[in-house]
């Protein structure tokens, strides 16, 4: 096994906790297989950073450029790709986020690498290794091989690796990369601001999330009245949002918010990953569903499975009895 | 402006309980409607409103069993003017990259000024096939599309980031955009619609035509190999309360309570 | 070459006399005046679908404007034609987009899967005609009543009268699909000659005698629309109604309540059926029932059907007509407001809530009334 990469993520100069998370997994690989663990930073001033990572990487690579201020995927493919050319790493770990989505499969292309996205587990498998992906809306586990490569790309979901501690002191490197200018083709613009509305559902103690098994926009009372009764406010899930029935900033999950309130109680939600990787720190998850496989019960701590127009009204008459 | 969308046909797996096939490298199928691929509507109702303000035609591109074509015709019946099925057992089992390549094959000799695919697949769970095209292709890209605005020779992008942050960025044409959910309301393809563009041509392209080898597609040019399906560990996860609506409710609500929630 | 809308709905007959509006309640609250419709569609002018016409999707179609046209017009047709033009355009509200989609896929408009059509029927014993089965007895459940939760109470109550009364029958368990009656009338022809062709091949595999339906919806369907079919079909109440006259069904306990009746517009005034339900509900001991005003022909539609279920009503002013029937239900100090039609009981029942009338008085269906009785 040679090194594992790890590109670093990071945004207003923070890293993310991807970037730790896929570090941790990465020295566990590596430790496993007598490999070492080396960080890729790429960016604008990423001194701190840096020093930051030299707990988690045997190696902190960087490369500290202008052109590197905003996140644009053809200009940091090639500088990714000579990296990787170079130091020929048996893995590639990329954040399956938006930013790494938007880089990973051409990557995969341009060093005609494999490529598994969005994995939540993977293991030493011989000299190579095998990655778990979840598919059907994370009704079932897929274990996916590589064929024979000498370098594969993953991309890792997130919060699927915990962050540990780092126990490593690493050094860091500058990488004499070339540096593209931002191409004509592809521009970065701005960044526009989520709208912010009345409610920010982060700083409630209590949410009733309402997702797709509401049906329908008057149905939504049901939801708004539970949300009442325990004092909270209500959020939701994707789905809700593209209908147009409540606002993007009710929106919990990867593209919504990251809440973690004392009590989210989700009504109607199947717990697609990008849902759950948005509440999954609540103190408190109760998960209403009429499926029994829905991934919702997998995170929440209790769960009623059955019809919520059933469910949520006996819920409402048994907290006021119980009140009494 | 014409455009092309590549399009999935998925199965509807929502409510549905799965189960795995013999051989434990495939769900059974069977009793599980198919419809097109969520992301993919999306891109194609985009498709059909920039060609409606942008005269240009939207030719719609597949990879599948015949039963996909069903998908090429409800596009067409919403307005796609061609439709087009790389057709061949070969490219059965092929990853993401794969595909991609493939579809690019199929796009050889076909004009464009954009395209447009979902920026995931509900199945599979992929968001590999329109950044991989793009780069076959050698043109520009960009995934988690929220919002395209039509310019000269280029156009406008917000991507939907983390949080809910758009970035903005300016693409040159001819580019490969990944479309999120939401960015518009899909129209509806009427049965008398699809009908009637049964009647129409569906081109199948074979392997042969499109210069390809058997090796560079399917499940023999793929990079990842899919060994096995299992279903997540139960057992993990929720205390499940059991009873009828009032008894469960009953339960939950006396658990509340001892949290001081209620 | 097009055919226009005068040609299409024959409207040149038309004198403009104006029954048709004054016969329409939603004319009452909404912007629909269909009398203008009409005179649009002859002269040519006005907008040619339902997306320039938004309000043609309020009608429930209840068919009072075609009753009561002295020129043989049928206005509800131009209506449903307009809805037909844009749905063709594929320029539909999305919960109809959502409802029609869900039939074709899933059979049902609920957006529930099929296997699911007969969790309904999970604690019961509901026989379902295999494979080239005969059934010569078939309770044709229906969508709202298979699916939707208020109204499996329906489907319950049925089976449990039927086994008290020993009444052999079957059901199509989840080869069930939508009848179409509410499809035809959201527009989508295509779809419902779709449902058509499925359902009659359905029912000639299984030699059907008699269908026996949960809803007034899809007995209007199947006995109106259908064409020729070999199998004859009735409304539930019907046959109940004959089941208590041939001493069948009999009711050991008594149900002590004030009731009054609603007249469902697909069995009422849509197919004469007045005075089964209302057998039916005199037969069971201990009910004391008082008929409303507006009764039989004159029954106020509670706006539930013609597609209302899964569109918003465009512009509504003022109180909803369910309300109206609740409250002349409440007026008359009824306990129970009893009515034998699906989407009137879940129509009236959130009209029970935003009239302000919760406690005051209930929703039940003729069957569950029945059932109580057993």
């Amino acid at each position: 096994m040679n090194e594992i990469l790890v590109l670093a993520e990071h945004r207003n100069g923070e890293l993310t906790d991807i970037t730790f998370e896929m570090l941790g997994k990465a020295g566990e690989l590596a430790g496993a297989g007598g490999a070492t663990v080396a960080a890729l930073l790429l960016g604008a001033g990423v001194g701190e950073m840096a020093q930051k990572l030299t707990g988690y990487a045997d190696e902190v690579l960087t490369v500290d450029h202008g052109n590197l201020t905003s996140f644009n995927s053809a200009v940091y493919q090639p500088i990714v790709a000579e990296v990787v050319k170079s130091r020929g790493p048996s893995m590639v770990l990329i954040g399956n986020t938006a930013f790494g989505v938007d880089l990973a499969p051409s990557l995969a292309v341009e060093l005609d690498a494999p490529l598994a996205s969005d994995v939540v587990g993977i293991v030493v498998d011989g000299d190579t290794f095998s990655v778990t992906r979840q598919i059907y809306e994370g009704k079932i586990d897929a274990r996916v091989s590589f064929r024979e490569a000498p370098t594969v790309l993953a991309t890792v979901r997130a919060a699927a690796f915990p962050v540990e501690p780092g126990t490593k002191s690493g050094s860091v490197t500058e990488f004499a990369a070339t540096v593209p200018e931002e191409p004509a083709m592809r521009r970065f613009v701005e960044y526009v601001e989520a709208a912010v509305g009345d409610v920010d559902i982060s700083a409630s103690e209590v949410i009733v999330a309402v997702g797709r098994g509401i049906k329908e926009e008057e149905n939504m009372a049901l939801v708004e009245e539970l949300a009442e009764l325990l004092g909270g406010v209500v959020g939701c899930s994707r789905p809700i949002v593209d209908a147009g029935w409540l606002p993007k900033d009710r929106q919990v999950g990867s593209s919504g918010k990251t809440v973690k309130p004392k009590l989210y109680v989700a009504v109607g939600i199947s717990g697609q990953f990008q849902h759950l990787s948005g509440m999954k720190a609540a103190e408190t998850i109760v998960a209403i569903n009429k499926d029994p496989k829905a991934p919702i019960f997998s995170a929440a701590d209790y769960g009623i499975v059955g019809d919520l127009f059933k469910i949520v009204p006996a819920l409402k008459d048994k907290i006021a009895e119980v009140r009494a | 402006m014409n455009i092309v969308v590549c399009v999935k046909q998925v199965p509807e797996t929502a409510e549905a309980e799965l189960k795995i096939a013999a051989g434990g490298k495939s769900i059974v199928e069977e009793g599980l409607p198919l419809q097109i691929n969520e992301p993919d509507n999306y891109a194609l109702e985009e498709a059909l409103l920039i060609t409606e303000d942008h005269d240009g035609d939207v030719t719609v591109l597949t990879l599948g069993h015949e039963s996909s074509e069903e998908v090429l015709r409800m596009s067409m019946a919403k307005g796609a003017a061609t439709a087009i099925r790389v057709a061949d057992p070969v490219f059965d089992g092929g990853d993401g990259i794969a595909t991609a390549r493939a579809l690019a094959a199929a796009l050889e000799g076909v004009e464009y000024d954009l395209v447009l695919t979902g920026c995931m697949a509900s199945d599979d769970g992929n968001t590999q096939v329109g950044v991989a095209l793009a780069e076959v292709l050698g043109i520009p890209h960009a995934t988690y599309v929220t919002q395209v605005e039509v310019g000269d020779g280029e156009v406008t992008v917000g991507r939907e980031l983390e949080g809910g942050l758009i970035e903005k960025l300016k693409i040159s044409l001819p580019c490969v955009l990944g479309i999120q959910t939401g960015i518009n309301e899909p129209r509806y393809a009427s049965i008398m619609g699809i009908a009637k563009a049964s009647k129409r041509e569906i081109s199948q392209l074979a392997s042969g035509d499109m210069g390809l080898s058997a090796d560079a597609v399917g499940e023999a040019g793929s990079g990842t190999v899919l060994e096995e399906l299992t279903f997540p560990p139960a057992g993990e996860g929720a205390e499940l309360l059991e009873g009828t609506p009032p008894e469960a409710s009953g339960k939950l609500a006396e658990i509340l309570k001892e949290k001081g929630f209620v | 070459m097009r055919v226009s809308l005068s040609e299409k709905y024959e409207l040149l007959g038309c004198i403009q006399c104006g029954r048709c509006t004054a016969g329409c309640p939603v004319s009452l609250r909404t912007h629909l005046n269909v009398r203008r419709v009409v005179y649009d569609g002859m002269l040519g002018t006005g907008p040619k679908d339902a997306k320039g016409r938004p309000e043609a999707w309020n009608c429930t179609t209840c068919s009072n404007c075609t009753e009561r046209c002295p020129k043989g017009v049928k206005p509800m047709e131009l209506v449903i034609g307009l809805r037909s033009a844009a749905i063709e355009k594929g320029r539909i509200e999305p919960t109809i987009r959502d409802a029609l989609e869900s039939t074709l896929k899933h059979g049902n408009p609920w957006g529930r899967i099929r296997d699911k059509r007969m969790e309904w029927a999970e604690e019961l014993n509901v026989p379902v005609a295999g494979e080239g089965e005969a059934a010569p007895l078939l309770f044709y459940v229906g969508c709202t009543p298979a699916y939707e939760p208020r109204t499996q109470s329906i489907a319950q109550s049925l089976v449990a009268l039927f086994e008290a009364a020993g009444v052999e029958y079957s059901t199509l368990g989840t080869a069930e699909s939508c009848c179409g009656n509410e499809i035809k009338r959201m527009g989508e022809e295509g779809l419902f000659e779709m449902l058509v062709e499925g359902n009659r091949e359905e029912f000639g595999g299984h030699a059907v005698g008699t269908i026996v339906t949960g809803s007034p919806h899809c007995m209007n369907t199947f006995k109106n629309e259908y064409g020729e079919m070999s199998s004859d079909t009735i409304h539930y109440s019907q046959f109940l109604a004959a089941l208590i006259r041939d001493g069948k069904l009999t009711f050991p306990k008594k149900v002590e309540k004030k009731v009054t009746f609603h007249d469902a517009c697909f069995l009422g005034k849509h197919n004469g059926i007045y005075d089964e339900p209302r057998e039916v509900l005199s037969s069971i001991p201990g009910v004391e029932f008082e008929e409303m005003d507006r009764s039989r022909e004159r029954a106020l539609c509670c706006e539930g059907g013609g597609g209302r279920m899964w569109v918003e009503a465009v512009e509504e002013r003022g109180e909803r007509l369910a309300e109206t029937r609740v409250n002349d239900a409440v007026a008359l100090g009824a306990d129970y407001l009893v009515t034998a039609c699906p989407f009137c009981l879940l129509t009236l029942e959130d009209a029970v809530k935003t009239s302000g009338n919760e406690g005051k008085i209930e929703i039940i269906d003729l069957a569950e009334l029945a059932a109580m009785a057993l």
